[in-house]
């Protein structure tokens, strides 16, 4: 069996991977650190632009083999599993969330307060900006005061945009560009933006931070080890005491050799479904229910927000496709006030061109031909299309929950995992009221410009999601404390997604990053 | 060889090889010349006369490229939220082959070539022929369930459609430094 010591063991190779290797071969040079992810590595950025080409014109997958087929899970928000996660193809957003996802039970009885001060978060958020080279606005909002400056300026706002952020503050509402993962000008080997708009999909430059860079850069001067291809299956608890001793893996072209990971410290690094996951599998005689799961909440609390998502059509003119990927935020309602009914949202806006698209028949029904059908599609551009979105603070249950499916099982026997996400009583009770709320944004806003809504609809799954391991300061009632290492066992972590307590209500991926950032110093110290 | 031999050969081959691959592998990956006229021929109905013969005859070229860069057995964009293996089919080519043959067939028994027909006729065989392959509105991209169908796509999809609808050089899918996006698109018209 062949073996590989090291001081830390990083299982995953996602964003909060590439981040927390970073950050620990920075603090303690020379430590030993190998990063373990179950799939292929795609270092290819010189193929990029021609994956984005097929991927316009043929719709193929433009990351050609990042997820293993039987190695996926009901209830997952992407098949990707790759160097780099699902940071391959993330849009890049980098909102902050606000001091009240960290207060909610301390401000509004509800759901719980995560362990960690704000000014302490607010640093670690600075940081992980830093890292990601975020392109920003500082907010209008006194209350989301920071404590450093962005370290790009904003992405300048296409014509577009222009136009709809005047639109929309009509309604006294205001909106700041999108802050994002993307370079203005060529940051730490990775180009700047070219407008190729495919954010979400493949950047050939690499503007939009991708972690398949940061891993590169590590590899070359063997600050880590990347092991690739490689499944880990278990975490193995030492037989006295409560740590880890191994981490047991199989590699894809040798299924029946097990690999053995044996570091000082493990740390889980696997997003929201897999960290969960392994957790659950490496039960034993000793830890029948898992590892670090003396609470029984290893798998529960999963957590992300619901979208309601509406378009308004006004009559300001905009050209749609100047820059898609990018849009406006409010924070407005990212604070209630406590004496009044608990809603809190983010707001976006986006250029859009649902219902002035071409179509090829009429409304009668008449198939239109050629200069039959440019005139049809010309005379519907007239004004424009507005897309709006509000992601909506919603807070799981306890049975809001991932869990192992019998039915389904991988190559070596392994039970998948399903995820099945369930809100609290407080969430199912203010349902209506918050979509009546959001509604009434939605038409607020588009009372300017002759605006009307022209439809509403909403998710029929939470983004961003995270929990399964959720961070507090009782055993009783967590997983991991507030740097993510496991109560149950020292020299065990779970950072990044699945130790958030709650959602939040706009992008997570930042969030994500600052907590595994805030854990990195106690990790290399561990 | 004796011819009883050869027969005797030939039956046991017939017996081991594996016809539906055969088949396959059989099929036309490619436009013919023909098809490639009469789609020329089509494409003037389905595609706006302001492109002018070049741009119409152009696009069928490319459209005709594409074909050829087509790749079967891809995975396919996974989708976010609830996602999905699926993989691209067989290629479109010989169901094209066989609808632009029907389309022709069509034409002549409704007296003559295709562009010798009137604007309606051609509306009313197009019309069956979509409805037929279960096309109900304009294709995201070509996606093999009908040529002329796809070929309209290919071309009303693209960057440079939008740009002549809304007569603005927005350059969708242009790489282009992020400046250029702040302002309003020039008009694409009085461009050369």
């Amino acid at each position: 069996m062949p073996v590989h010591e090291t001081d830390v063991c990083i299982i995953g190779g996602g964003i909060t991977s590439a981040m927390l290797a970073r950050k620990l071969s920075e603090l303690k040079p020379g430590l030993g650190i190998i990063v373990v992810e179950a799939g292929k590595s795609i270092f290819d950025v010189q193929n990029r632009g021609r994956y984005r080409e097929r991927a316009i014109a043929y719709n193929e997958h433009p990351w050609p083999g990042d997820f293993i087929e039987d190695q996926q899970a009901d209830g997952i928000i992407s098949m990707t599993m790759a160097v780099g996660g699902l940071a391959l193809h993330w849009g890049g957003a980098c909102n902050r969330f606000s001091e009240e996802d960290l207060r909610l039970k301390s401000m509004y009885g509800l759901a719980a307060d995560w362990p960690i001060e704000w000014a302490d978060m607010e640093r670690a958020y600075c940081e992980a900006e830093r890292r990601l080279n975020v392109s920003g606005e500082p907010s209008p909002h006194p209350e989301d005061r920071r404590s450093e400056p962005y370290p790009q300026r904003p992405i300048p706002l296409s014509y577009n945009l222009q136009v709809l952020k005047k639109w929309a503050e009509q309604s006294g509402i205001k909106f700041s560009p999108l802050p994002m993962a993307r370079n203005l000008s060529p940051f730490e080997g990775r180009g700047s933006c070219c407008v190729y708009d495919t954010c979400g999909e493949v950047c050939p430059t690499g503007a939009r931070y991708s972690p398949d860079f940061t891993f590169r850069q590590l590899m070359g001067p063997k600050k880590i080890a990347l092991h690739d291809r490689t499944l880990v299956r278990r975490l193995v608890p030492d037989d006295t005491t409560p740590t880890i001793v191994a981490a047991r893996a199989v590699h894809q072209d040798r299924p029946d050799e097990v690999v053995e990971y044996r570091a000082k410290t493990f740390v889980v690094a696997s997003g929201y479904c897999w960290s969960s996951h392994l957790l659950l599998l490496s039960s034993s005689a000793r830890y029948p229910n898992g590892l670090a799961n003396r609470s029984g909440l290893v798998g529960r609390y999963m957590n992300g927000h619901r979208f309601l998502n509406a378009t308004a059509s006004i009559d300001d003119q905009t050209f749609p496709g100047q820059n898609m990927t990018h849009s406006l935020i409010s924070r407005e309602f990212f604070r209630c006030a406590p004496d009044k009914p608990f809603v809190r949202h983010d707001t976006r806006v986006w250029e859009s061109s649902a219902g002035r698209d071409p179509r090829l028949r009429s409304p009668e029904g008449k198939l239109l031909l050629g200069d039959e059908l440019m005139a049809d599609w010309r005379s519907r551009t007239k004004g424009s299309s507005v897309r709006l979105r509000a992601y909506v603070d919603v807070h799981p249950s306890a049975d809001s929950r991932l869990t192992l499916d019998p039915a389904k099982k991988n190559r070596y026997g392994d039970p998948m995992p399903k995820i099945e996400h369930r809100f609290d009583d407080q969430t199912r009770a203010r349902e209506a009221a918050t979509r009546a709320h959001v509604n009434a944004v939605f038409d607020r806003l588009a009372k300017a410009s002759n605006g009307k809504i022209v439809n509403r609809s909403e998710g029929d799954y939470l983004d961003h999601p995270g929990g399964g391991c959720r961070m507090g300061t009782d055993p009783a009632t967590s997983v991991t404390d507030s740097f993510g290492r496991t109560h149950d066992h020292e020299n065990l972590f779970v950072v990044g997604a699945p130790t958030t307590p709650t959602g939040g209500c706009t992008n997570g991926t930042l969030t994500f990053v600052a907590l595994t950032l805030r854990a990195a110093e106690k990790i290399a110290a561990a | 060889m004796k011819r009883r031999t050869l027969l005797q050969w030939a039956a046991a081959l017939a017996a081991v090889l594996p016809f539906e691959r055969i088949r396959l592998l059989a099929q036309p990956r490619d436009f013919t010349p023909q098809a490639i006229d009469l789609l020329r021929e089509i494409a003037p109905t389905v595609l706006p006369s302001a492109l002018g013969a070049g741009r119409i005859a152009a696009m069928v070229d490319q459209f005709v490229v594409w074909t050829r860069g087509y790749r079967e057995g891809v995975p396919l964009a996974h989708g976010y939220g609830h996602p999905r293996l699926v993989r691209s089919g067989p290629t479109p080519v010989p169901a094209y082959l066989a609808q632009l043959a029907a389309l022709d067939a069509d034409a002549r028994a409704a007296g003559g070539r295709w562009a010798s027909l009137d604007l309606e006729r051609r509306r009313a065989i197009l019309d069956a022929a979509f409805t037929k392959a279960g096309v109900r509105g304009l294709p995201p991209r070509p996606t093999g369930q009908h040529v002329v169908a796809d070929l309209t796509a290919f071309y009303f999809r693209s960057s440079e459609a939008n740009d002549d609808c809304y007569n603005a050089l927005i350059n969708r899918e242009e790489c282009r430094p992020i400046v250029l996006t702040t302002t309003k698109p020039e008009p694409k018209a009085g461009r050369g």
